[in-house]
């Protein structure tokens, strides 16, 4: 511990000290991990973040409500739409909206769970490319374009949708986007088996990643881990199940979890979560409700456009809206939900007024990081790479 | 009439003896067509023949900040395949790479370690800024983020966009190109790799 | 056990130093705990209610609102295997503020207390490798405190040579906040 500058030019140690990142292309982003080598022996493994710290939450403060939708967007830049829902709940809960209507529930879980496939996909192929395996970065890539297409047919954006809003969704669905979903859903299911007939029995990967990396279930708890790294290692816990949110107990669909807690498990937790992750999109598109896809409440969501030139107190809401924002009452709330990494969830408090008093992201990958520097200890230098594939961090979401 | 008519006669056969001759001459040629060219002899400057090959082999630097890193990735993908235009060959090394596309935004901790990785790489370099947050600071005006990466390393391309998706990107890749090609072989040029 | 027994037993054990306790209707605890007692409820949370999962800690600055104390940790509890959920706060004076590390508990505090200490200033106490976690290391000020300017610069877009060899703004030359 205690690695300086200096210590890089130390000789009188065994040990040898090596710098990683922040520029390496398997660290995922801007992470640099300090490593105390003893041969190819990782002794010890300090973590140095902050490279990407981009200041939201105190912006957030600065900001109204909807100007933060954005915002949340570039923390968590692979599945974008899960913190937008993270978000969007917690100013609900303060706001005090009990439900809102079952259509808008329906596409926010549709988006959210094609986020989650889209960052598995980026999560499998640069994972397998890091470790060696060059096909399956092309193949994921391939189908990730397919979600990027219908991100930008709903919301005009390939990554940053912001499509889920307080008290809705940003439009409705149209009927070409609902036959763009359903041509995905028949679609990718071959796919993740191709991606598993070139990973899941290929020897080189079974030794690159069975019994490496290993959490058990109380070090895993312990160390506030969560999402797929808290499945591998047997606990079962998803918060879609445990604290239902926008309609999540209307489908059908297991938590998969596997016991060894490896990086080997991790992978197949994930595989399976993509198809789980179908199998709910599937169902909200067979169970669609029609109706609304936001509250009618105009003082939280703005007025249709069509009615700005006939109804007075549409045009009244709508400029109080657009030119003042959302008042939020005074209190402070916390909804967790299961991101694509883990638990995210915002800690909001709010002063009355219609801008955050303070906004704080639980992110998976923040939490993550310290046990997985623990994992690193004792482990081969090759595998420290794997090792950070398989947590799957994302540094906007670490440094904020 | 008589003399006139004579003299447009006249005209038309050397007319005619003209095309014979200027198609036998053309079917020469083209015989030795293909040998000539590789016979001939160009004046150039050295310096546009090398603009005109860096143009066409830009290798930039794996250096993925932020969200754009994604779309930076993408590109490289099979569907927009920078390989069409000579840009798909990401170095991990900035001392293999002679392209820095600083995809993302640039803290202020980064910003020392973004400059020194374009230190490292070897002369002649090109920057791209891409996205809005490297181009300007985007929506982060705050304590945290360099408004802009030109305030740390001079920028070639500026892509606008958040993320700029992979055909705008391709795009500030071919103007890039056609900056490097026109300022090839003059003193800008020279400059850089001197 | 029941969040409404959790509440009995710990007003019974810790008497006066629950400040105050509500309970929502999402199944979450909320207390407020006097900073004296506040390890000693942790401890008792970990190893007699099975709270075995710390989610995150946040620190609030309550500057603007004018409360006594100025400063709110925040600390997210779970049983994952008993499912439950407890929100702990705790208050923190201005002039001294210092609260125990529950690193000892929960290995996941790790990051969040460090982050404590970079964002808002606070000394955690008992905390094995203390030191800045994201602003570099010699930054001055914490930026999460509600007197920490967040820095508006106007853009300008350079094209001036001279001003791209500077490496970056230095804290001197940074403007008041025009939004204060």
């Amino acid at each position: 511990m205690g690695v300086t500058e200096q210590g890089l030019l130390e000789r009188d140690k065994d040990t040898m000290t090596l710098n990683m990142g922040p520029q390496h292309p398997s660290t995922h982003g801007v992470f640099r991990v300090i490593l105390e080598m003893d041969g190819e022996i990782v002794r010890t493994a300090e973590p140095d973040i902050g490279f990407l710290h981009t200041g939201i939450e105190k912006t957030a403060e600065n900001k109204r409500y909807v100007h933060c939708i954005p915002m949340t967007d570039r923390l968590d830049y692979l599945s974008p739409p899960q913190n937008n829902l993270a978000f969007c709940l917690t100013v609900e809960r303060l706001l005090g909206l009990q439900e809102l209507p079952a259509r808008a529930d329906y596409l926010r879980v549709i988006m959210c769970e094609l986020g989650r496939i889209g960052s598995h996909l980026v999560w499998l192929g640069t994972h397998a490319l890091d470790i060696g395996a060059m096909t399956v970065f092309l193949y994921a890539w391939r189908e990730r374009e397919m979600i990027l297409d219908l991100n930008e047919m709903i919301s005009g954006v390939r990554m940053m949708t912001s499509y889920i809003r307080i008290g809705g969704v940003a439009q409705d669905a149209t009927p070409q986007w609902l036959d763009g979903v359903r041509k995905f859903v028949d679609h990718v299911p071959a796919k993740i088996d191709e991606y598993e007939s070139l990973l899941t029995n290929n020897p080189i990967w079974l030794d690159r990643t069975r019994g490496i990396g290993t959490m058990t279930k109380e070090e895993a708890m312990n160390w506030s881990m969560s999402g797929p790294v808290l499945r591998a290692a047997g606990l079962d816990w998803d918060w879609r199940k445990k604290r239902p949110y926008s309609r999540y107990d209307d489908f059908k669909f297991d938590v998969p979890t596997q016991d060894h807690g490896d990086i080997y498990d991790r992978y197949l937790v994930r595989v399976e979560e993509m198809r789980q992750s179908r199998e709910i999109i599937k169902q909200a598109l067979d169970n669609l409700p029609d109706g609304p896809y936001k509250i009618e409440d105009n003082k939280v969501s703005l007025p249709p456009r069509e009615t700005l030139h006939t109804s007075m107190e549409s045009l009244i809401h709508h400029f109080k809206l657009v030119s003042d924002g959302v008042k939020v009452p005074r209190g402070s709330a916390y909804v967790p939900t299961e991101g694509a990494r883990g638990e995210v969830g915002f800690y909001i408090v709010s002063d009355g007024s219609n801008t955050p008093y303070r906004m704080k992201l639980r992110a998976p990958s923040f939490m993550g990081i310290p046990g997985m520097c623990k994992m690193m200890e004792g482990a081969f230098i090759a595998d420290v790479v794997a090792i950070i594939g398989s947590i799957d961090i994302v540094m906007g979401e670490v440094d904020r | 009439m008589g003399l006139m008519d004579e003299a447009v006669d006249n005209i038309e056969t050397e007319i005619d003896n003209l095309k014979l001759n200027a198609k036998e001459a053309l079917d020469q040629l083209g015989a030795e067509f293909s040998g000539a060219v590789y016979d001939s002899i160009l004046t150039t400057k050295l310096g546009k023949v090398v603009g005109w090959a860096q143009k066409n082999a830009l290798w930039p630097a794996t250096f993925g900040l932020a969200c754009c890193a994604i779309e930076m990735m993408a590109m490289a993908n099979s569907r927009w395949d920078a390989a069409r235009f000579g840009a798909e060959v990401f170095r991990a090394s900035p001392r293999q790479a002679d392209l820095m596309i600083v995809s993302g935004r640039v803290s202020q901790k980064m910003a020392p370690v973004l400059k020194r990785i374009y230190n490292q790489m070897p002369e002649p370099k090109w920057v791209i800024a891409m996205g809005a947050c490297s181009s300007c600071g985007g929506i982060f005006n705050n304590y945290a983020i360099v408004q802009g990466v030109d305030r740390v390393v001079p920028v070639d391309v500026y892509v606008p966009g958040c993320p700029p998706g992979p055909e705008a990107l391709l795009y500030g890749v071919i103007k890039l190109q056609e900056k490097i090609l026109k300022e090839a072989g003059s003193e800008k040029a020279r400059q850089r790799v001197a | 056990m029941t969040n409404e027994a959790i509440k009995e037993q710990l007003e019974a054990t810790f008497g006066s130093a629950i400040t105050h306790s509500e309970m929502t209707s999402h199944g979450e605890l909320i207390l407020h705990v006097a900073l004296e007692q506040f390890l000693a409820v942790m401890e008792d949370l970990k190893q007699n209610k099975d709270f075995d999962y710390l989610s995150q800690i946040t620190g609030v600055d309550y500057l603007e609102q004018d409360r006594e104390p100025r400063f709110d940790v925040v600390y997210e509890l779970y049983s994952l295997t008993k499912d439950r959920h407890i929100r702990i706060h705790v208050g923190l004076p201005e002039d001294e503020p210092t609260i125990p590390s529950v690193y000892h508990l929960w290995r996941g505090a790790d990051f969040p207390e460090r982050e404590l200490y970079d964002m808002f200033g606070f000394t955690v106490t008992g905390h094995p490798n203390m030191k800045r976690l994201i602003m570099p290391e010699g930054w001055e000020g914490h930026p999460l405190l509600k007197d920490y300017p967040l820095t508006v610069e106007e853009v300008a877009f350079s094209f001036n040579p001279d001003h791209k060899s500077e490496l970056i703004k230095t804290q001197e030359d940074v403007k008041a906040d025009p939004w204060a």
